[in-house]
């Protein structure tokens, strides 16, 4: 009787929190916004910690973004302009504390939209997604399920868009017919092994077993010696953490491998150039273009002035430039419109005004609102990907793939090893 | 598959020789304080930066700056006891606990002075030593090799040869008959700081071009650390080496044939074992050497 008396009463003060902040947010009538008030919005995602090179230098462009955005007069709301302004919050990669930023952001702070890199800490924000109906977007389309309805993935669908850099691969160099791929063993390396092992599959490429190992290691010879004697023609770095492609791509520099490299991202390339050379980073396939080439001055690209805001960020924050330096960025890009065109700033009417059509102005071109057949929801916008290599010491765009095409012909290859390794939305 | 297990053998080869300057400096610091220094993974980060300080930002020599760093994290361990250990040396956790204060402190520092990315050190040489097509080893992993024997060569004659090691010996094994003939504990304590600390930090210092240099590293040396000095036995030196040797080596040849994760799972099986089957260690007593 005193067990159920305290849970009764546990239950009772859980619910009565939870009505008092839903309130706060969504009972509440909307609150219109007064001429010039500042737009707020939350930047939930690690700051610091292992994984902060997905995360400050996105807030870092944010900040450049905001600067050119209210600097032009602010986003038009109801004919009003209102200066935007971006709100830091370090989860430090952690989903306790992604829990906590998100109530601080969305209770506290009162901001309008919340952007997260997504992953481990996703979990942590979603109740409070849940509870406040708040806008949130991510990195990591895994995320995405049939019960995140609040949850956006518009700027990549990672680790979806690496089959591109395969299928480039397979069409220029037919020669290379074997490949091996290392990766931590983790929510982010284990989604891109199946896209990639899909990927070579539906490119007529031999796999090898892939090698894993644990997020804690800190010498990678056993693992690039191991790779080696395998004798593939490529070897594929999967999505690494940048402390991992970096040591990963140095070995086998120094075990003399002189095949191809595939990896999802390259930050900071110039470093792994210093520590290796000119040419054997020759022809290195990665995903993240620098926003100074010319194959993004074309009329298609959604992202204004990409050569200004490169050569800003690289002004503040020299030799920074990373993969998500500019995503984050191009997210607002997307807010911003659908914002302005549903005149409010509320997150179920963006929310709606983004979805309308069923597209979306993604920064490589206009792109699909996806994703139902691999995350149980169309909230992931995909189209066009970039396949970048460093040529001569400088990255590189090649071409662009249409990712939806590429899953037309193999989403059933994708599919069978999204299944084989427990990530699709329905074993999640 | 020969030239495989040759490849392999220099890659434990490595490993072990870090691995056991940390080592080394914990069981020193454990066998003379009796304190489990959980802090000692961030010594080795310290000594990593201060070539990310000198050698990387004001480009000085490489082997000067590795010297600095042994003695700059040596007199880093001389604060650690003079503001935390000899303070808290009648509080059984104190010690403890303090460090992990102190490694809190030491990353919010290094956070607050190079951020938080990861830090890059240009190559101090990029020679290989081409042994056949698919055996070499890199001249900088030869340098960590060979500070690791050069380190413990020279810890190992400071113990049995000097008046200081046999008193630091002395002090270990039976503090108060040591005072009894006259030896100061506090300032052999002083001593054993400084040496363990500094052996952290040179092996952070002299790894740095080829390791992944971040203000969490010494999260991922200090685990396998505690796992090397449990295996050889707590306050054994000589334990510390061959459980380095031992563990790298079972590690090393895991990942390469097997998988990196089934390595650390067997590193710590290992270690379990030990406890269960010979809680002292393999080189471990009931009392601290």
């Amino acid at each position: 009787m005193k067990n159920f008396s305290s849970q009764t009463k546990r239950e009772f003060l859980k619910r009565m929190a939870a009505t008092i902040s839903a309130g706060m947010v969504m009972g509440l009538p909307k609150i219109t916004l007064a001429a010039g008030e500042t737009i707020k919005i939350g930047f939930l995602a690690p700051l610091t910690g292992p994984v902060a090179a997905w995360g400050k230098p996105g807030l870092d462009g944010c900040q450049i973004w905001a600067e050119r955005i209210n600097a032009a007069g602010g986003i038009q709301i109801n004919g009003e302009s209102h200066p935007v302004e971006f709100i830091g919050y370090d989860n430090e990669y952690d989903p306790t504390k992604a829990r906590a930023g998100a109530s601080k952001l969305v209770i506290e702070d009162g901001v309008k939209f919340v952007m997260m890199l997504g992953g481990d800490t996703w979990p942590g924000a979603q109740p409070v997604a849940d509870r406040t109906g708040m806008l949130f977007s991510t990195l990591l389309p895994s995320d995405l399920g049939p019960d995140t309805s609040t949850l956006i993935a518009p700027a990549e669908v990672h680790p979806i868009y690496n089959v591109t850099g395969v299928q480039w691969l397979a069409e220029n160099y037919p020669d290379l017919k074997s490949a091996v791929i290392c990766a931590q063993d983790d929510a982010l390396g284990i989604p891109s092994v199946a896209t990639y092992l899909a990927a070579f599959e539906a490119a007529g490429i031999a796999n090898e077993d892939p090698i894993l190992f644990d997020a804690a290691t800190t010498d990678f010879a056993p693992i690039v010696s191991r790779m080696i004697s395998l004798n593939t023609d490529i070897i594929c770095l999967d999505t690494c953490y940048t402390e991992f492609v970096h040591p990963l791509v140095e070995q086998l520099f120094q075990q003399g491998y002189d095949g191809t490299v595939i990896s999802c991202t390259a930050d900071f390339y110039q470093q792994m150039i210093e520590k290796t050379s000119v040419e054997f980073m020759e022809g290195f396939i990665f995903q993240f273009p620098d926003f100074d080439d010319p194959a993004l001055e074309q009329d298609f690209i959604n992202f204004e002035d990409p050569g200004g805001f490169f050569a800003e960020y690289n002004n503040r924050h020299p030799g920074e430039w990373g993969a998500v330096s500019w995503e984050y960025a191009s997210i607002m890009d997307l807010w911003k419109w659908a914002a302005e065109k549903a005149n409010s700033i509320e997150p179920g009417d963006v929310l709606a005004s983004m979805l309308e059509s069923g597209k979306g102005e993604h920064a490589f071109g206009t792109a699909d609102w996806w994703g139902s057949d691999l995350f149980g929801i169309d909230q992931a916008l995909v189209g066009n990907w970039p396949v970048v290599a460093i040529n001569d010491g400088k990255a590189r765009i090649q071409e662009y793939k249409w990712i939806p095409g590429w899953y037309e012909e193999h989403g059933e290859i994708l599919k069978k090893y999204f299944t084989e390794y427990n990530i699709m939305w329905d074993q999640r | 598959m020969i030239e495989l297990l040759l490849q392999t053998g220099l890659n434990a080869l490595f490993a072990a020789a870090y691995l056991s300057l940390v080592a080394v400096g914990l069981v020193l610091i454990f066998g003379v304080m009796g304190v489990i220094n959980f802090a000692h993974g961030e010594l080795f980060m310290l000594g990593a930066y201060v070539v990310v300080a000198l050698y990387t930002n004001l480009q000085m020599p490489f082997f000067l700056v590795v010297a600095i760093g042994l003695i700059f994290v040596g007199l880093v361990g001389i604060v650690m006891e003079m503001t935390m250990f000899h303070p808290l040396r009648d509080n059984p956790l104190g010690g403890l606990v303090a460090s992990i204060g102190f490694l809190m402190v030491i990353q919010a520092l290094i956070i607050l002075g190079f951020g938080v990315r990861m830090e890059h050190v240009p190559p101090v040489t990029q020679d290989v030593i081409v042994i056949s097509e698919k055996v070499r080893l890199p001249v900088q992993r030869l340098f960590v090799i060979l500070s690791a024997l050069v380190c413990l060569s020279a810890l190992w004659l400071f113990l049995k040869r000097t008046k200081f090691g046999w008193a630091l010996r002395a002090s270990a094994q039976d503090p108060e008959a040591a005072m009894l003939q006259g030896i100061s504990t506090r300032t052999v304590s002083i001593i054993a700081l400084f040496i363990g600390a500094a052996l952290a930090g040179v092996a952070g210092s002299v790894a740095a071009p080829v390791i992944s240099i971040s203000p969490v590293i010494g999260h991922s040396v200090i685990v396998s650390a505690f796992i090397v000095i449990i295996v050889g036995g707590i306050g054994s030196l000589e334990g510390a080496v061959l459980a380095s040797a031992t563990y790298a080596f079972i590690h090393t040849v895991i990942t390469t044939f097997v998988d990196g994760v089934i390595a650390d799972i067997v590193g710590l099986s290992l270690m379990l074992m030990v406890l269960i089957i010979k809680p002292t260690g393999m080189f471990g007593t009931q009392d601290r050497v």
